[in-house]
C-alpha cells in the first residue's frame, strides 16, 4: 500500500468529541508517529484506521480506495498494543507464528519458511532464545516484545503500533527502539506509531504529528518539531530539560520593542520578530505573550556576553555526565540553561545570561505552566 | 547535620537470603549521596536500615560517631520521604505538614510558624488549606517533602521521590531538592534506580549490585574511572560500547578490522605481563568521534547502520568492519546527519579508552 489518508475525520463518543475534523496523509514507506498526552485521541485514530472503531464522519482511504465500509479483517493491517494479549497455552514460537497460520491467509507457508520468518523477527527484537517458552515464564518487557513480533511477522499493508514498548525499562526500551527502527528500514512497510514518549518519536520517525484534544498542533520532521515548535504546547511536550516558557509583556522604550518578564529581566526583540509578537500580545486580554527558548540556547557567563545580556542569581545547579543544568527562578516560573562542561558556579551567584535570538520564539499562551 | 558511618553492615533474611553484604561507606555531614542500583540490589534495604525500619543483622551504623543500631526511627531524628508515603487524606495540607511537629508536643503557634517557613521554601503556601486528594502529583510530592523536612532532621532520606513525574515537574523538583539541600545544609541520602537522577543531584554516588557496594565516588570518578564493567555499563545512556582488542604494548591497544589493525595509544601504562593478551576495550558513545574520511588520527572503519535523532544530539549506530560486525554507538552533535550505509571512521582519545579483563578494569 502506498498511503493512508484521513479526510475530515471526526469521532464522537456520545456528546464527547474525541477526534475533531482531522485530515492527514501518510506517505509511502514512512515511519509516522503520533504523539500527545494521555486522552488526546491517539489510540482512537489507530482504531479507526484499523477498522475497530467506526468514524462518526469523514473518510479514510487506503491509497485511493475508501475503506470506511470495510471490516477490520478486510483492511489487512497488523496492530500491536501496549497490552500484550498473548495466548497463554501456546509457546512464544506458536504465538508469533499464529498470524501466519490464520485461516484467512491465501497461501500457506512451508514449515521452513514459517520458521525462517519467525526467527528473523525474533532476532530483530532480541527474543530468539525465548521461542520455546510459555508466556507465563516471561517478564513484562519480554511479553511486550513477543506481542510486537507477532504483529510484525506478517507481511501486511500497514503496521499500526500503539505504545508497543511503553512497559519496557529505559535500557530495554532503547534497544527495542533500535530493533524497531532497523526492522522498519528493512521492511519499508507503512508504520503508524503512537506514543507519549517524545524520545521514541524523535529517534524513530520520518514525520511526527503532535496531537492535542483530537487536533494536530503540528506535523513535521523530528528536526522541525524539535527546532521550530509551532506552539507552546508542542514546545512543552518535547525535550529534557524542558523548553523554557517565560510569560511577559511587550514594552516600548525609546523606540525599541522589548520583552519584559515581570521585574526579572527585559530583552530586545529581533526586527523580524516584532510584528508577529505584537500581534500575539494584542490578541491577549492582558497583553501577555510567552517567550520560548531551549535550555541549550541560553548562554551563561561570569562576564557580560552581549548588549542584550542580563543578570540573575542561580537558583540551583544539577549535573549531567558531560554538562550542567543551571536553574533560575522567576516570579512565576523556573527557567534553565543547559551548558556543556562543568562550570564552577555557586548557588545564588549572580551570572550573566544571554538568549540566542535566532532560537527565541514568541507564542500565544495556550497551556498552563506551573512552577 | 550529621555524619553517617556504615561499618561492615549485613542484612540476612530468613533462609540465608543476603540482601546486603558487608557494606562499608560513610556520608559526610552536609553531603548529598545517591545510592544507585537496579531493583533488588539492596539499596532500599540499606536505606531502611539507616532509617531504623529494618534490623541490622551484622555490623554497625553510626550517626556522628554514636552507634544507632538499637535506636527506633523516631529516636534517630531523620526525615523520610518515600515514593509510596501517603499523605493523610482527611487532613489539610497544613495539618499534614504540622502533624510530625504536633505529635512531638510542639505548641500550635510554633508549629504554624514552622509550617509557613517550609511551605514558603517549597512554594506550597497557596495550597495549605486544600486536602491532598485535590492536588496534582507534583504538589503532593512537595507537601510530602515539606512534612519530612519541617522537623529539620539530622539526615534526610529520599527513596525515589520524583521518578514518576512529567519532565517539567521533575526538572523543577530536582532543582528544588538540590536547592533545599544546599540552603538548609542538609545531609541527604537519595535512593534511586535512575542513573540520570543520581548524576543530576548527588555530590557522590554509591553504586550497588547483587547486595554489594560496587563503587562509591564523585560523578566524574564513576563516569571516567568505573570500578568494574557493571558500573561502566549501568551509568551512562546509551551504555558504554565494548569491542574486542589486544594489548600491543604497555601503552598501546589494537582493534582488528578487515582493513587491518588500528592501534590506539593509552594514557596510562598497563602491566608488562598483560602485553599480548586479548582484552575488552570500552568507550562511551559520547566520547567517540565520527568522521567521513580518515584523518591524521588512528580510526576504526565502519558502516552507519542507524541514526536516531534526539534533539540536541544524534545517536549513530555503526557496525564495525570486523568479523563480528560489532555494534558501536556514538552520540554526536546534530550539525550533520550521517546516512545509513555510509562508510565512516571512529576516533577516540587515549583518556577515554577503558580496558577490561573480564569484569575488572586494568587502567585505573
Amino acid at each position: 500500500m502506498a498511503g493512508v489518508r484521513l479526510e475530515s475525520v471526526t469521532k464522537k463518543y456520545g456528546q464527547k468529541l474525541a477526534i475533531d475534523n482531522l485530515s492527514f496523509e501518510y506517505r509511502e514507506g514512512e515511519f509516522f508517529s503520533i504523539i500527545g498526552p494521555a486522552g488526546a485521541g491517539k489510540s482512537t485514530i489507530l482504531k479507526m484506521i484499523a477498522g475497530i472503531e467506526p468514524v462518526t464522519s469523514g473518510k479514510i482511504y487506503f491509497d485511493d480506495y475508501e475503506v470506511n465500509a470495510l471490516s477490520a479483517r478486510e483492511r489487512n493491517v497488523a496492530m500491536a498494543f501496549e497490552t500484550y494479549n498473548l495466548y497463554s497455552h501456546m509457546s512464544v514460537y506458536e504465538n508469533i507464528s499464529f498470524p501466519l497460520r490464520a485461516p484467512e491467509r491465501h497461501e500457506k507457508l512451508s514449515r521452513d519458511e514459517e520458521r525462517r520468518r519467525v526467527e528473523e523477527v525474533a532476532d530483530f527484537l532480541g527474543i530468539r532464545r525465548l521461542l520455546d517458552r510459555k508466556p507465563v515464564q516471561l517478564s513484562g518487557g519480554e511479553k511486550q516484545r513477543v506481542s510486537l513480533a507477532r504483529a510484525m511477522v506478517r507481511q501486511c499493508e500497514c503496521f499500526l503500533l500503539d505504545e508497543p514498548i511503553a512497559h519496557l525499562d529505559a535500557r530495554l526500551k532503547f534497544s527495542t527502539q533500535t530493533a524497531l527502527k532497523r526492522l522498519s528500514v528493512k521492511l519499508g512497510t507503512a508504520i503508524i506509531y503512537v506514543t507519549h514518549d517524545y524520545r521514541e518519536a524523535l529517534g524513530l520517525s520520518d514525520r511526527i504529528a503532535v496531537l492535542r484534544k483530537g487536533r494536530f498542533e503540528q506535523i513535521g520532521t523530528p528536526q522541525e518539531i524539535y527546532n521550530q515548535p509551532a506552539t507552546d504546547f508542542v514546545a512543552n511536550f518535547i525535550g529534557d530539560p524542558p523548553f523554557n516558557l517565560i510569560d511577559g509583556t511587550l514594552v516600548n522604550k525609546n523606540g525599541v520593542t522589548l520583552f519584559q518578564s515581570g521585574n526579572d529581566f527585559t530583552i530586545p526583540l529581533q526586527e523580524k520578530a516584532i510584528e508577529p509578537a505584537q500581534r500575539i500580545a494584542d490578541g491577549d486580554q492582558n497583553g501577555e505573550i510567552r517567550l520560548g527558548i531551549r535550555p541549550s540556547r541560553v548562554k551563561v557567563g561570569k562576564e557580560r556576553i552581549s548588549d542584550h545580556s542580563f543578570q540573575l542569581p542561580i537558583y540551583a545547579i544539577v549535573r549531567r555526565p558531560e554538562g550542567t543544568v543551571i536553574t533560575f527562578e522567576l516570579e512565576n516560573s523556573f527557567f534553565r540553561a543547559s551548558v556543556k562542561g562543568v562550570e564552577r558556579y555557586g548557588m545564588s551567584e549572580k551570572v550573566w545570561l544571554d538568549f540566542d535570538q535566532e532560537y527565541t520564539f514568541f507564542f500565544k499562551k495556550t497551556i498552563k505552566i506551573s512552577k | 547535620m550529621s555524619r553517617v558511618d556504615i561499618n561492615g553492615v549485613w542484612k540476612i533474611y530468613e533462609g540465608d537470603v543476603e540482601a546486603v553484604q558487608d557494606l562499608n561507606f560513610f556520608i559526610e555531614s552536609g553531603e548529598f549521596l545517591a545510592v544507585l542500583g537496579p531493583s533488588g540490589c539492596g539499596k532500599s534495604t540499606t536505606l531502611r536500615m539507616i532509617a531504623g525500619l529494618e534490623d541490622i543483622t551484622k555490623g554497625e551504623i553510626r550517626f556522628d560517631g554514636k552507634v544507632v543500631n538499637d535506636l527506633s526511627p523516631s529516636e534517630r531524628n531523620l526525615a523520610l520521604a518515600f515514593e509510596s508515603y501517603a499523605l493523610y487524606a482527611r487532613l489539610t495540607v497544613h495539618e499534614n505538614i504540622a502533624f510530625p511537629l504536633r505529635a512531638k508536643g510542639m505548641s500550635k503557634a510554633e508549629a504554624d510558624k514552622k509550617v509557613q517557613w517550609i511551605a514558603k521554601i517549597l512554594n506550597v503556601t497557596d495550597i495549605l488549606k486544600k486536602k491532598p486528594g485535590s492536588l496534582s502529583g507534583g504538589h503532593q510530592q512537595r507537601v510530602n517533602l515539606c512534612r519530612a523536612l519541617v522537623r529539620q532532621p539530622n539526615i534526610t532520606l529520599l527513596d525515589e521521590p520524583i521518578s514518576h513525574m512529567d519532565v517539567r515537574v521533575r526538572a523543577n523538583m530536582r532543582a528544588r531538592i538540590r536547592r533545599l539541600h544546599d540552603e538548609l545544609k542538609l545531609t541527604t541520602i537519595y535512593v534511586t534506580h535512575d542513573q540520570e537522577e543520581a548524576v543530576a543531584l548527588a555530590d557522590r554516588v554509591a553504586v550497588m549490585n547483587h547486595a554489594k557496594l560496587q563503587q562509591i565516588g564523585t560523578v566524574d570518578e564513576i563516569w571516567n574511572h568505573p570500578a568494574n564493567k557493571f558500573v561502566a555499563t549501568f551509568v551512562g545512556e546509551p551504555e558504554m560500547n565494548f569491542m574486542q582488542g589486544r594489548i600491543e604494548g604497555r601503552e598501546e591497544v589494537s582493534i582488528s578490522t578487515k582493513d587491518g589493525k588500528s592501534t590506539f595509544r593509552l594514557d596510562k601504562e598497563v602491566d608488562a605481563k598483560s602485553v599480548g593478551s586479548e582484552i575488552t576495550v570500552g568507550v562511551r558513545p559520547q566520547q567517540l568521534q565520527i568522521s567521513r574520511s580518515r584523518g591524521e588520527k588512528e580510526a576504526l572503519p565502519g558502516v552507519v547502520d542507524l541514526t536516531q535523532f534526539q534533539g540536541e544530539a544524534v545517536i549513530v549506530t555503526v557496525l564495525l568492519d570486523d568479523s563480528e560486525k560489532t555494534e558501536v554507538k556514538a552520540v554526536i552533535e546534530t550539525d550533520w546527519m550521517p546516512q545509513i550505509g555510509e562508510k565512516v571512521w571512529l576516533e577516540m582519545t587515549p583518556e577515554n579508552i577503558h580496558l577490561f579483563d573480564g569484569e575488572i578494569p586494568i587502567l585505573r
